[in-house]
C-alpha cells in the first residue's frame, strides 16, 4: 500500500494556484527527492500531507487516511522552520516526543545528541540556529515512523552539517518507511535518493527513479534538473 | 491524548504562573509588615520603604491578573498559530483536544489567580489571630446560611465554581475565535485578529440585544404573567445561576464552533 497518495490534488490560495491536479503515489522503502525551484509547491504538498492545509480539490491520503490524528501518528515531519518550543531543554523535548509518539526511540535520540556533543540539559533557546535544527532533526529521525516528510532539511546549514544530516537520515530511518526530502539543493541530496519527483508551478513534471535517469538520460539528477528548469 | 496535552500545557504555563504567584505572596507579606510596623516608625527612610512595599503589592496584584490574561492569549497564539503550530498541530491529537487543553488550563489558572489574589489580601491585612477568627466567622456564616435560609450552601458554591469555569471558557473563546479567523488570512494576521475581535463583539452584542428585545413581546409577557411562579427565594437563586451558566455555555458554543472550524478548514500557518 502506498504511504502517500495524491489524487487530482489541487490547492489554491485565492487566485494563485499552488498545486494543480497532482497525482502521485509513494511506496514504502524509498527515499524520494521532492525537487523543484522556490515557490513550485513543495511545501504546500508537504503541508497538505500534514493536515496543516486543506485541499481545494482532490484528495490526499497518508498511510491510507485523510490527514488527521491517525495519519499524524505514522508521519514524522520536519518543518522548514524551527518549531520546537525554545523554552524546553533537549531532555524535556525528549519527554514531550516520548509522551506523544509511541514510536519515539529515546535511546536513539540520546545517542545522537551525545555524538553531536549537545547537552540534554541545555535549553533550545541557548542553542545556535544550526544546533536547533540538528536537535529538531534528531527528534524527527528518532521516531520509527512509516513516512518521514522532511521539508528543506539542509536548507540553512553548512556543508559539513549537511553531510551529517544526510547520514543521520539514511542511517536512522525505518527501512520499511518512505522518506520524502523536499529541497532545491539537489547535488547535496542526490547521492541518498532512490526516486525523484520534479515539481514546477504546482504540477508534477517528472517522477522517476534515480537509476533510470542515469541510464536513460545519461546524466545526473542535478544536470537533468538544470536542463528541465532552465530559466 | 487530552491528558497528555493538559500535562504539557500545565508544564509550559506553570513555569510562568508559579513564580508570579510567589512574588505576589511575598509582596503581600512585605505589605503586611509595612502596615503593621514599618509605616508606624518615626524614621523617614523606613516610611518610604514601607510605602514602596505597599505599592509593590498593588503592582503585583495587577501583574498577576495581566500575566494570566496575556498568557492565555500567548499560549494559543504562539503555540498553535506561530512556528510551534507546526509541531503542535501535527501531534496525534484532534483540534478539539488542542483547543480544550488550552481552555481548561487557562480557566484553571484564572480561578487559581482569583484564589491567590484573595489569599494575598488576607496575608496583607491580617495577623494570625485575626485569620483564625475569620475562618470561624466564615464557617459560622456558611452553617447559618444553610440552616436558617435553607440555601444548600454546597450546591451554591458548586454553582459558583461552574459559573466561574464556564465564564472563563467563554472569555477565552472570544479571543481564540478572533485569532483563528485572523490567522486564516495570508497577511496582516494579527491586525485581522484584532479587527475580528471587535467585529465578533459587536455581532454578539447585537444578537444579545435583539434577543432581549424579542423577549419583550406582549405574547411572552402575557405568557409569563399567566404563569404562577411559586418558588422560594433560594430556588430562584439556583434558577438564576442555572440561567447564567446556560447563557455562558451557549455563548461559548458559538465561539467554539468558529474557532475549531477555522483551525480545521482554514489554517494558514506562515
Amino acid at each position: 500500500m502506498a504511504v502517500l497518495e495524491c489524487k487530482e490534488l489541487t490547492k489554491r490560495y485565492g487566485a494563485a494556484q499552488a498545486l494543480n491536479h497532482v497525482n502521485l503515489q509513494i511506496e514504502p522503502g524509498r527515499i524520494v527527492g521532492l525537487l523543484g525551484p522556490n515557490g513550485s509547491g513543495k511545501t504546500t504538498l508537504i503541508k497538505l500531507a500534514n493536515g496543516l492545509l486543506t485541499p481545494t480539490e482532490g484528495e490526499i491520503l497518508v498511510c491510507g487516511n485523510v490527514p488527521g490524528r491517525e495519519s499524524h501518528a505514522c508521519v514524522s515531519y520536519l518543518p522548514e522552520r524551527t518549531a520546537i518550543p525554545t523554552w524546553m531543554s533537549a531532555a524535556q523535548l525528549m519527554d514531550f516526543y516520548g509522551d506523544f509518539y509511541q514510536d519515539f526511540r529515546r535511546d536513539a535520540a540520546e545517542e545522537m545528541l551525545k555524538r553531536l556533543e549537545i547537552s540534554p540539559r541545555q535549553r533550545i533557546k541557548q542553542m545556535s540556529k544550526g544546533t536547533r535544527e540538528k536537535v529538531q532533526l534528531i527528534m524527527v529521525m528518532s521516531r520509527a515512523a512509516q513516512l518521514y516528510l522532511l521539508d528543506e532539511p539542509i536548507g540553512g546549514v553548512d556543508p559539513a552539517t549537511r553531510d551529517y544530516i544526510l547520514s543521520t537520515i539514511i542511517t536512522n530511518y525505518n527501512p520499511e518507511a518512505a522518506v520524502i526530502i523536499s529541497t532545491h539543493l539537489i547535488s547535496d541530496v542526490e547521492k541518498v535518493l532512490d526516486d525523484v519527483i520534479f515539481i514546477n508551478q504546482g504540477q508534477v513534471v517528472l517522477q522517476s527513479s534515480v537509476d533510470q535517469i542515469r541510464e536513460e538520460k545519461g546524466m545526473s539528477v542535478d544536470a537533468l534538473f538544470r536542463e528541465v528548469f532552465k530559466c | 491524548m487530552l491528558r497528555k496535552l493538559l500535562k504539557h500545557e500545565f508544564r509550559a504555563t506553570a513555569r510562568i504562573m508559579v513564580p508570579v504567584y510567589l512574588v505576589l505572596l511575598v509582596t503581600a507579606l512585605g505589605a503586611n509588615f509595612s502596615t503593621r510596623g514599618i509605616l508606624k516608625t518615626p524614621y523617614a527612610v523606613l516610611n518610604i520603604l514601607g510605602s514602596l512595599l505597599v505599592m509593590a503589592f498593588v503592582v503585583a496584584i495587577m501583574a498577576v491578573c495581566v500575566v494570566s490574561f496575556l498568557l492565555m492569549i500567548q499560549r494559543f497564539y504562539k503555540n498553535l498559530l506561530r512556528d510551534e503550530g507546526y509541531l503542535m498541530l501535527t501531534l496525534p491529537a484532534s483540534i478539539h483536544q488542542q483547543v480544550w487543553s488550552k481552555l481548561i488550563v487557562s480557566s484553571v489558572w484564572f480561578i487559581i489567580t482569583g484564589v491567590v489574589v484573595m489569599l494575598s489580601f488576607v496575608m496583607m491585612a491580617l495577623d494570625v489571630s485575626f485569620l483564625e477568627g475569620m475562618v470561624q466567622v466564615l464557617q459560622q456564616l456558611f452553617q447559618d446560611i444553610t440552616a436558617y435560609y435553607a440555601i444548600n450552601g454546597t450546591v451554591f458554591l458548586l454553582e459558583l465554581l461552574v459559573l466561574a469555569f464556564a465564564g472563563s471558557i467563554a472569555f477565552c473563546l472570544q479571543f481564540y475565535a478572533a485569532l483563528a479567523i485572523g490567522h486564516s488570512f495570508s497577511n496582516h494576521k494579527f491586525a485581522w485578529s484584532v479587527a475580528f475581535f471587535f467585529i465578533l463583539q459587536f455581532a454578539s452584542q447585537l444578537v444579545g440585544s435583539l434577543l432581549l428585545l424579542s423577549l419583550n413581546t406582549s405574547l411572552i409577557n402575557s405568557l409569563l404573567g399567566s404563569l404562577d411562579f411559586r418558588v422560594s427565594g433560594m430556588t430562584a437563586i439556583h434558577i438564576g445561576m442555572g440561567i447564567l451558566i446556560a447563557v455562558c455555555v451557549v455563548y461559548s458554543a458559538v465561539f467554539y464552533v468558529i474557532t475549531t472550524y477555522f483551525l480545521k478548514k482554514h489554517l494558514n500557518l506562515e
